[in-house]
């Protein structure tokens, strides 16, 4: 054993990331994307963590929130437990890069750590939404638990911190974005972010796809910013269509600004055509000095001046979608009531910045009310200062507006959230947020002389995700809902094919089927990327990065990917899930010596990834909050055993095919349930198509071209997993029948060994 | 020389359909007889040459001064090149003065012309100088500034011809096609559809390159440098000559191409980082330039784009050359004509330079300079049309790229050698996918056949049956209007259709009161056609807005016309008689679209009737008499009819007939009330123009109440202690005519009629209102209101006693000030089985205060 209490020795152990991998999508550990790290310890291997002096207290007290992970003993300081009794760096490492993922704003908490053939060498696999973030996370826990271990000095955890918080900030998506991706996960739509930085995201696939960029969707017309951003213009649209706007007016000089504040009815607002933030706006102004002494003012900021009608009141914002007021937000309006002995200082604090929910930090909801120079302008502006007293019963005005904190949406009359509404419409807009202003949201407009001041675009969704008073509102929902109306998941038909061999030619042929049932398909196979039968890249095209062309095509109706086993232990799969899984076959070794895989045990688990995925995913069954119905279906070979115990994990239905009309599993298979399953077999060398017990005939073996009259057996079985996925994929007979008689597929795409006879193995 | 009240004419209007201004000229004698003046017609002709003015003899008349300013306006818009043709000057009833009326295209360019043709008058009279030159290019420049741009402009001429209504939401290029609900809107070549999200895709020009890589498209390979250093790297890993661009640019603001040396690639990067933060490295696709217009799933329009160059000829230097080529008169600075100048600059200097050229070389003759690297219309370049060339395979890559990035219209690059044969042949690609894309080049190519884009653009918005438009009924009338609007509108609604409305009380929208006051003029109705949930629109069309602007619409489905009688407001704007009064009515029905469009006109009033002659649609008749000649010559025609038969309501045409009995009209109260019923059959004419269902007619007809909620201040009734009170609006002879006809049908032992006079009456008009009424009630309780309209204290209380000098029943007169005290001295003399009229003014505050009254019991 070496001498492990000599610190020395522990600085020169080192852990080393042998190689990293982004598995984007459904992989041989999970669902959802993660990294791969393959890391070599070295000598770590002989150092558990118990055996490292001081390294449970440092650890512990650098991320205390390790104390959440129920890892090993699933209770509330397991993982913690099991560091204090000893377990090795990669374990800790796992946990740690979650943590700070964690506690950088990153969801996702999956974490594995599995030893390798190989001494020291271990597989560390963490959720991984973003590679580049987890990349950093990954190495910062490396650093950190180095430091641990080493105890010369702390790790500095919160610059780490806060460097993976710049990153999310900058790399993930915002928070309006992530609210209406979150939700369309809930109603089992997929989401492929379509920039690596930036609110950019399609939701569905293919022709049935949506884009949102941040609060607006591909369905936000470019001329209603236009609109919008024209305020002027906004203000006549809606003044013309009977909406409440503050009437007013530019004025080209001080005596028209008071003729103009004459004009519209005193006390009017005196601001800059063009000016932003507030800098140069007067409100409330009565007398002729104010009027003519703010135009000034305001002529400094802007490269106009508009007098317009005071509305008084509290500004709002109501956010509207697709025609609907789904939430609403008034701003923090802050006044004091005298009480004849207290200065309005003193007031703030007794009735303000007393309110519990008032602090200085971000923990509260609402800041803490200090006399800045806002606050001081708004007094002086009713004749106070800070100091003044003013008389018992007197309310003064404090803070005008500041953040849209509190959620009102409840309280909104129905006549205002009509009026909301159609100034969006007016305007052009599918999502808006209408600013308004006041006195009472919960009694109509003309009752108060309310009016909508702004109509924006692609309004912050924050506010109303989270109000700092009152009740989060489901926007993300609304919008999701208005893009995907009547429950439709943006999905377009996908078959994914995995197997040992015959692959490529069972996806040519499904794509062909699919493509004859008037559906445009993508094609994703070894021997090229197709739209609609036109190759348009050559080359092994069974990656990641094809399939993904296929899926963000706005044209594509259906899409037909080949899987390998190295795109699935490499790449993950670009699909969440798919309609139809098919397994061609299984040959272990044909899998053997890449990625570390030696075993049909192994061979299992790269190819159950396939039908994990068939509708409805466990993930799907677990997230989505509406019932998910078993649409989709698993085809896998009847003849092979491993395929057969496969079935079992499929949420699907199974259609299984088989040469062997009489195989025990397809005969099991048929008699189950009342209404009897599915299974594509050959009977007296014709296809049959059987349900139950009923057998439908299909076409003849002999019509089939390519299967050389039935005697190119394998090709017979690619043509059974062919017609199994069309025949789930609701194809009507006739096309199939059409489809098969008319393929005649090139030499090179039909290769296909001899078959092998029954590959043993036990895979429960 | 006095010329007032200078107004735009913005609808059809009195004189014409077209949009023109309308001044009032008021000429001294000298300025009626301008011949007489020595030598003021050759003045005239020096400072306007070339021009044949019209001579006297041809005019019937004395050349007048007014006839001057509307020659001489006209001839400067035409000479200005704006596409005007029709004026007119008519005397007044006043002696030496007129109303000119000049067409404009437009509005600002038409009131400068008017300016400058008082100033040319005025030149010509005092024989000073005038600079013809400088006024038509003052206004050629305005013009310019104001009229629709060539894209927009495009769009706009095709909608037109398609009969689709249009209107200008801005000064520049947003424009509103069709109305309510139906409406659609562009800027430029964008739409409605067009996705602000797909133009920020398209404006990514990564993203973009993804995007069209993704569907297959050939697109040039890159990525984004960081440094000059890094430029050159991405340069070298693309291997060959490659382009150098900024991300975010436009027009092709710092791109550089065709770039192979180290420092030129760095050059370049320094050129293209100052324009944008992030700057591309592309390889390379050499070829010529075309630029592909998409609209919908269609490729439209193709051109062929060429740099700016110049050919040399031996002999000017390159300067000289560029000096020519900009003098064509297609080119112009901006975008407002087919090309633009060329513009040379540091970056044409510096192209010249990279050919050892400068402004000054004198190029061989047939050698090709070419000025700047890139083919934009916007620097200088031409377009070539090469639509009909285009291989269906490269249509179905421009078409796919449109529809990946999500864009309605827009303007696909593609760099090839020839577009007769597909990308993938000959290593072409799509460079760029260009949202609101100029159609210019498209429109009016240098070489080649122009093609219909705003044509294209107008059918992807409007399938061809569809011309954006809603069903639209304008009424007008002396009398009736406003019920029969609402009458109308209600009917509507019955068709479950959102109905926009404008009346003399309001504005509504799907009953809801939107604004409030006379809103029967133009803007209102403007508003109503404005509104996006509006499905028809029921328009009362008062005279005022129509002499001072015009329709507000172009043209109507129905036009309804009640009655003229003997006119209301007589006296006012030009408008002495009823004949005058018809004339201006008439303008809706002159306005009813051509052909299916229906004017429903009251058969028994002449003046309407006669209106008939000038419908470019169809009639319809109504009165209350079947016999009516009218009536029985239009029913012998097998055209539609509208009488009273009995106790119903017949709508006959070539033989089919359908009735609706009175009984199922409560405002006619069972057949008692005479107008109500003509303004039921004025409706049912509307709602059968409309070819709405007679089921919808009847149960809009049947849900129909006059009461002060539905139709304020028209025959609303009221029970108060036993007797009847009704509140009217009437204020006119022809009105209380019919309202005394209707109260004659009402038993009651004692009558009495609260009246005012509003003063801008003739004073015979205003007597005329108490001698009916002194004939039919026994006590009239007149009251002066606040506003007396021009009139001295007391005037018109003493022209309305006059009327009722020799009445026949009216044994009792009060005068009252105010109209409430009026209203309370009536409710206090007001006995049980009494009936009392009250003729409102300010109808809502006094409708509020008898309503008030009668609750209180």
């Amino acid at each position: 054993m070496p001498d492990c209490t000599t610190v020395d020795h522990i600085d020169k152990k080192d852990i080393k990331f042998l190689d990293i991998r982004h598995l984007n999508g459904p992989n041989i550990w999970t669902y959802y994307p993660v990294l791969e790290a393959l890391v070599d310890i070295g000598e770590l291997e002989d150092f558990p963590s118990n055996t490292i002096p001081g390294f449970y207290q440092r650890l512990s007290s650098s991320l205390p929130s390790l104390i959440e992970h129920r890892c090993s003993y699933e209770e509330r300081g397991g993982f913690l437990r099991r560091v204090e009794e000893g377990t090795w760096p990669c374990h800790i490492l796992e946990h740690v890069t979650l943590e700070l993922q964690n506690l950088a704003g990153m969801r996702g908490g999956f974490g594995r750590a599995r030893e390798t053939s190989v001494r020291g060498v271990y597989k560390v696999i963490v959720s991984a939404w973003h590679a580049e973030i987890t990349r950093s996370a990954l190495f910062a826990a490396r650093e950190l638990v180095l430091a641990a271990m080493r105890g010369h000095q702390p790790y500095d955890v919160e610059g780490t911190l806060e460097r993976l918080r710049g990153m999310v900030d900058s790399l993930w998506l915002g928070p309006s974005t992530a609210c209406i991706v979150d939700a369309a996960a809930t109603r089992n739509i997929p989401a492929i972010r379509l920039l690596a930085r930036g609110n950019l995201v399609q939701l569905g696939h293919g022709t049935r796809s949506r884009h949102i960029w941040t609060a607006e969707t591909d369905r936000t017309p470019a001329i209603a910013e236009s609109i919008s951003r024209d305020k002027d213009l906004t203000k006549s649209l809606l003044r013309s269509c009977g909406v409440p706007v503050p009437e007013g007016r530019i004025v080209t000089s001080s005596e028209d600004a008071w003729e103009a504040a004459e004009d519209i009815g005193l006390p009017v607002v005196i601001k800059p055509c063009d000016g932003n933030h507030g800098r140069g706006v007067f409100i409330e102004l009565t007398r002729r000095e104010e009027v003519e002494s703010a135009y000034h003012a305001a002529l400094k900021e802007g490269s106009g001046v508009l007098v317009e009608r005071y509305i008084p009141g509290t500004e709002h914002r109501l956010l509207i979608v697709g025609g609907q007021l789904v939430a609403a937000n008034r701003g923090d309006s802050v006044s004091v009531t005298g009480d004849g002995t207290s200065t309005i200082a003193e007031l703030i604090k007794q009735q303000i910045n007393s309110d519990p929910r008032r602090g200085m930090t971000e923990d509260f909801p609402l800041n803490m009310i200090r006399l800045d120079k806002a606050a001081r302008m708004e007094i002086a502006h009713q004749g106070f200062s800070g100091d003044s007293v003013p008389p018992a019963g007197l309310e003064v005005l404090i803070q005008r507006n500041g953040n849209h904190a509190f959620d009102v949406t409840d309280e909104v009359h129905p006549s205002i959230a009509a009026a909301a509404s159609l100034a969006a419409r007016i305007v052009g807009l599918d999502i808006a947020g209408i600013d308004l202003v006041t006195a009472d949201i919960s009694r109509p407009l003309s009752e108060q002389g309310g009016a909508i001041v702004e109509v924006n675009a692609g309004p912050s969704l924050l506010m109303h995700i989270k109000p700092a008073v009152g009740t989060p509102r489901p926007v993300g929902k609304a919008i999701v809902d208005h893009l995907f109306p009547d429950g439709d998941d943006g999905r377009i038909p996908i078959v994914g094919i995995s197997g040992s061999y015959g692959k490529t030619t069972v996806a040519h042929l499904v794509a062909r089927l699919l493509t004859l049932s008037g559906k445009y398909t993508g094609l994703a196979c070894s021997d090229g990327l197709y739209l609609d039968s036109r190759q348009i890249d050559k080359g092994d095209c069974a990656t990641w990065d094809a399939a993904n062309r296929i899926l963000i095509n706005r044209s594509v109706e259906a899409a037909v990917f080949e899987n390998g086993s190295d795109a699935i232990l490499g790449e993950g799969l670009v699909y969440d899930c798919c309609q139809v899984g098919i397994i061609t076959n299984v040959e272990p070794i044909r899998h053997y010596g890449r990625y570390d895989i030696a075993t049909p045990e192994q061979v299992y688990t790269i190819l159950r990834t396939q039908i994990d995925v068939v509708t409805p995913t466990a993930a799907a069954v677990d997230d989505v909050i509406d019932m998910v119905l078993p649409t989709g279906a698993a085809v896998l070979n009847a003849r092979v055993a491993m395929l057969v115990e496969m079935s079992k994990l499929c949420n699907g239905e199974v259609i299984y095919f088989s040469l062997d009309p009489e195989q025990p599993a397809v005969t099991a298979h048929r008699a189950q349930e009342a209404q009897g399953k599915r299974a594509v077999i050959v009977r007296n060398g014709e296809i049959m198509l059987a349900t139950g017990a009923d057998e439908v005939p299909l076409i003849k073996l002999a019509d089939v071209p390519l299967t050389d009259g039935g005697r190119a057996i394998a090709q017979v079985e690619n043509v059974l997993a062919a017609v199994a996925a069309a025949w789930a994929l609701g194809i009507a007979p006739d096309l199939i029948r059409s489809g098969i008689a008319t393929t005649e597929l090139s030499q090179e795409k039909c290769s296909s060994p001899r078959i092998e006879p029954e590959t043993q193995g036990n895979y429960s | 020389m006095n010329v007032s009240r200078i107004r735009a004419l913005r609808g059809p209007n009195l004189w014409s359909q077209r949009t023109a201004i309308e001044a009032v000229v008021s000429c001294n004698s000298a300025e009626c007889s301008l011949d007489k003046i020595p030598g003021f017609m050759a003045r005239l002709n020096e400072r306007l040459p070339g021009t044949a003015l019209p001579q006297p003899v041809e005019r019937h008349e004395a050349m007048a001064m007014a006839h001057v300013l509307e020659f001489v306006a006209l001839n400067l818009q035409t000479r200005a090149g704006c596409p005007v043709s029709f004026s007119h000057t008519v005397s007044t009833a006043e002696t030496g003065t007129y109303r000119v009326i000049v067409e404009y295209s437009e509005e600002a360019v038409g009131r400068l012309a008017f300016e400058l043709a008082q100033t040319l008058y005025l030149a010509a009279i005092d024989d000073t100088p005038f600079d013809l030159v400088a006024a038509l290019q003052r206004l050629r420049e305005l013009d310019e500034d104001v009229r629709l741009g060539p894209s927009t402009g495009a769009i706009v001429h095709a909608a037109v011809a398609r009969g689709i209504p249009y209107r200008r939401l801005t000064e520049g290029s947003m424009v509103q096609f069709g109305w309510g609900s139906q409406q659609r809107r562009i800027q430029a070549s964008e739409t409605d559809r067009t996705s602000a999200v797909a133009e920020s895709i398209a404006q990514d020009k990564e993203l973009t390159k993804m995007l069209l890589h993704a569907a297959g498209i050939p697109v040039p390979a890159g990525r984004p440098a960081a440094s000059a250093a890094d430029a050159w790297t991405a340069a070298c890993e693309i291997g060959g000559p490659v382009v150098v661009k900024p991300q975010d640019g436009n027009q092709g603001k710092g791109v550089a191409v065709n770039l192979a040396s180290r420092e030129q690639v760095e050059a370049a990067y320094a050129v293209a980082a100052e324009i944008s933060d992030e700057v591309l490295v592309e390889r390379y696709i050499s070829g010529h330039d075309y630029r592909m217009l998409v609209i919908g799933n269609k490729l439209v329009a193709a051109a062929r784009r060429e740099p700016p160059q110049v050919l040399g000829d031996g002999v000017h230097s390159v300067r000289q050359l560029v000096d020519q080529v900009n003098r064509d008169p297609r080119r112009g600075k901006d975008h407002v004509t087919a090309l633009t100048r060329i513009d040379f600059d540091e970056i044409a200097l510096a192209h010249l330079a990279t050919q050892n050229l400068t402004a000054e070389s004198i190029p061989a003759k047939g050698v090709r300079v070419i000025l700047r690297n890139n083919a934009n219309l916007s620097t200088g370049g031409t377009a070539t049309d090469v639509t009909d060339e285009v291989h269906t395979e490269l249509v179905a890559r421009v078409v796919a790229a449109a529809q990946m990035i999500g864009l309605d219209i827009c303007g696909v690059d593609v760099i090839c050698d020839n577009v007769r044969n597909p990308l993938e042949q000959q290593n072409g690609g799509i460079v760029e996918v260009n949202a609101a894309p100029g159609l210019r080049m498209h429109l009016q190519p240098s070489s080649g056949k122009g093609r219909a884009v705003g044509e294209a653009v107008i059918a992807n918005m409007f399938t061809a049956d569809d011309d954006g438009r809603i069903p639209v009924v304008a009424v007008t009338g002396t009398n009736g209007k406003t019920t029969t609007v609402r009458l109308i509108a209600n009917i509507l609604s019955c068709q479950n259709l959102r109905v926009g409305m404008t009346n003399t009380d309001g504005v509504y929208v799907a009953g809801q009161r939107i604004d409030t006051g006379d809103c029967s003029g133009p803007k209102s109705a403007k508003n109503v056609l404005l509104h996006p949930d509006v499905d028809a629109a029921v328009f009362e069309t008062a005279r005022g807005g129509m002499l001072r602007e015009g329709l507000g619409f172009d043209r109507c489905q129905v036009a309804v016309v009640t009655n003229i009688g003997m006119g209301d407001h007589l006296g006012l704007a030009h408008v002495h008689t009823a004949e005058d009064l018809a004339l201006v009515k008439r303008v809706v029905v002159q306005n009813v679209t051509p052909d299916t469009g229906v004017a429903v006109l009251n058969a028994a009033d002449p003046l309407v009737a006669n209106m008939a002659n000038g419908c470019p649609g169809s009639v319809t008749f109504f009165a209350h008499n079947r016999h009516h000649p009218v009536i029985i010559k239009h029913r012998a025609q097998g055209k539609r009819v509208i009488y009273l038969d009995g106790d119903s309501i017949v709508a006959a045409e070539a033989g089919l007939e359908h009735r609706i009995s009175l009984s199922g009209i409560p405002i006619t109260q069972n057949g008692s009330i005479g107008f109500q019923i003509e303004n039921a059959m004025a409706a049912i004419g509307a709602g059968w123009a409309l070819a709405l269902d007679w089921a919808v007619i009847r149960a809009g007809l049947a849900s129909f109440v006059s009461d002060v909620q539905t139709a304020p201040g028209r025959f609303n009734l009221f029970s108060h202690r036993g007797a009847t009170l009704i509140a009217d609006y009437g204020h006119n002879a022809d009105a209380i005519r019919a309202l005394v006809c209707a109260i004659d049908n009402m038993p009651a032992n004692r009558r009495s009629v609260v009246i005012s006079g509003a003063g801008d009456r003739r004073d015979e008009d205003i007597r005329q209102q108490t001698e009916i009424l002194g004939d039919a009630f026994d006590e009239v309780v007149l009251y002066q209101d606040k506003c007396q309209r021009g009139r001295a204290d007391g005037e018109v209380l003493g022209l309305l006693r006059q009327g009722l000098e020799n009445a026949k029943r009216t044994r009792e007169v009060k005068e009252i000030r105010g109209e409430f005290v009026a209203i309370d001295a009536a409710f206090a003399s007001l006995k049980a089985g009494e009936l009392c009229l009250i003729l409102v003014d300010q109808v809502e505050a006094a409708l509020r205060h008898i309503s008030r009254r009668v609750v209180a019991g």
